[in-house]
Order: C-alpha cells, then sequence, then structure tokens
C-alpha cells in the first residue's frame, strides 16, 4: 500500500475537501481508519455515501487497516488514509504502518482544547502524541486544504507555548 | 486560465465566492458582481466591463443566479459578440466548486460550462433517495482479515 497521504481529520471523509486532496495527491481509494466509526454501522454507512465516487472508500478499524496494509496483494495500491487523531497515527505505527508525513488537517474544537489554527486544536493529550510522532522522526505539516498555505505543526505548537 | 464571474441580485455573489473558499481554498481570476435595488442593465455592463478588463485570459465563464433576470440579461448581451464567454445559470455551492476544481486542471471554457451545468443539478440530491439505494454496512463481519472492505 502506497500512502500519498495521511491526514487527521475529526471529520474522517467530508465531501469535497476528501475530494480536492483526492484529486491532488492521485489517490484512487480513501481509507478512513476509526474504531468507533468502523463499528458504528450508520456512521459507517454514511461517511461511505459522501466518498468521492470514482474512488474506493473504506471505514477500517486502526488494526484491519494495519493488516490490509501488509497485505500484498495492495502492494501499488495509492491510498489516502485519514484519521481521527494523533494518537490513532501512533497506532498505526505501532502495528506496522510506515509513516514519513502527516497532514494535520482539521481538528474540531471540545471543551479544554487549544485552539492552533482556524481548523485545527488540540488536546493536552494529543500534544503528547504529536510529540511522540516528532520524536519518532515524522514530519507534521499544518495544512487544511491542497491549495492552501503549509505550515510546520510543531513550529506552530512552540509559538502558542504548548511545548 | 478561463476566469469566472459570479454575477447575482444582492450579496449572494459575494457571500457565495467567500464560502467556496472554504471548500477550496484560495483561488485567482474569480470575481463577484452585485445587482442592488436601484441599478440597472447600464450598472451591470459596466461593472462586467470593468471586471473583464482585469483579467489576463479573454475566455470568460459567467455564472449568474436566475435565467432572465438582470445579471443574466446584461451578461447576455456582453457575452453575445465575445465567442470565449458563456453564460450559465442557476449558480449553487457545487457548481462553483467543480468549475474551480475543474478549472485548476486546465479546463476549457466549453469544458467549464458542461462541468457547470452538471454538478449544479448533481449537487441537488434528498437524502431518503440517496439512502434508499444504500446497502447498510455491516461491521461485525467487516473487521475481520486483510482484505479491504
Amino acid at each position: 500500500m502506497k500512502i500519498k497521504l495521511l491526514r487527521i481529520d475529526s471529520r474522517l471523509i467530508h465531501g469535497q475537501v476528501a475530494n480536492n486532496w483526492v484529486n491532488h495527491v492521485g489517490a484512487s481509494t480513501i481509507i478512513a481508519a476509526n474504531d468507533s466509526a468502523a463499528k458504528d454501522d450508520l456512521r459507517k454507512t454514511l461517511l461511505l455515501q459522501v466518498a468521492p465516487g470514482r474512488t474506493k472508500s473504506y471505514v477500517m478499524s486502526i488494526a484491519k487497516t494495519a493488516r490490509c496494509y501488509k497485505n500484498p496483494t495492495y502492494k501499488n495500491l495509492d491510498v489516502l488514509m485519514v484519521v481521527e487523531t494523533p494518537k490513532d497515527v501512533l497506532r498505526l505505527m505501532d502495528e506496522g504502518v510506515e509513516v514519513t508525513q502527516v497532514n494535520v488537517g482539521g481538528i474540531t474544537f471540545k471543551e479544554g482544547m487549544t485552539l492552533i489554527s482556524e481548523a485545527v486544536s488540540v488536546s493536552q493529550e494529543d500534544v503528547k502524541a504529536f510529540q511522540e510522532l516528532n520524536r519518532r522522526g515524522v514530519k507534521l505539516v499544518l495544512q487544511q486544504l491542497p491549495n492552501t498555505q503549509a505550515s510546520d505543526f510543531m513550529g506552530r505548537l512552540r509559538s502558542k507555548g504548548l511545548i | 486560465m478561463v476566469a469566472i464571474v459570479v454575477a447575482t441580485h444582492g450579496n449572494l455573489s459575494e457571500s457565495l465566492i467567500e464560502t467556496a473558499g472554504m471548500i477550496f481554498g484560495n483561488m485567482e481570476n474569480v470575481e463577484q458582481v452585485t445587482f442592488r435595488p436601484g441599478e440597472g442593465i447600464e450598472n451591470l455592463l459596466e461593472k462586467y466591463t470593468a471586471i473583464t478588463e482585469r483579467f489576463d485570459d479573454d475566455s470568460v465563464l459567467f455564472l449568474v443566479d436566475l435565467f432572465g433576470g438582470s445579471p443574466y440579461n446584461a451578461a447576455g448581451r456582453f457575452v453575445a459578440r465575445r465567442k470565449k464567454m458563456d453564460i450559465v445559470t442557476g449558480v449553487n455551492l457545487p457548481m462553483l466548486v467543480e468549475v474551480l476544481g475543474k478549472r485548476l486542471g486546465g479546463g476549457t471554457i466549453e469544458e467549464l460550462v458542461q462541468t457547470a451545468k452538471q454538478a449544479g443539478t448533481e449537487g441537488i440530491k434528498s437524502f431518503r433517495d440517496v439512502f434508499a439505494q444504500l446497502k447498510m454496512a455491516n461491521s461485525a463481519k467487516e473487521d475481520e482479515g486483510d482484505e479491504l472492505g
């Protein structure tokens, strides 16, 4: 499996945004790797409903995503993978998925989180996970859409005084 | 790059472009024209002239709100003798976003017109119609093995 883009987006598959990224990176397949969505039939069905038409889309658990990643059948498959949190990226890596770069796209604000850009908020737990990703050499890029500005995510955390 | 003019009654054009930016990001050669109470066709023609002079391409697609409304009627007069321009009516967000995407891939004015007409209508769906066509996911069976699904 060739991961053309690994994106953190708490909306997972999200209409036109997914469409723009798929076109931009040239992926044929979208995998939303998320344990709770994979178990929730309605949410899963609705996520697949809004997936871009010409792309094959799947909602699978982290463990199953990692198993498929390692399946040689999919050696040449160009995938856009989307997860909800940085912790899920770590879990994918722990299960053997190779990750060199992560696109931090959207994390919805909830009580107790810090807003660090228009589309991204982080909790303390998120910050810890991002630090661990950084320690493992993963490049973290803050970018919402293919044609909006990309910036260094760790730099942003630093400038917000979060690390 | 084909230039795009969104021309509507009131502030719709302004808001539509601003909102498209949320989904699409930055865009060039996209201009808005508003048509306000008290204005007439002449005002619109002046605006169209001023705006299209700023574009570096003479290929221009007008996306207007209502067929037969003033933004359309003025655009009709403007476009009739300019062969590399066209108008599509019924502008909506799906139409604008798709046209911007197609244009990014180097779409010609003819292709953009096709995209606009198609996206403008295909973006209209009812949840119940779509839902009725869906096969409900069955996660209990699907979380096994190492095959996609």
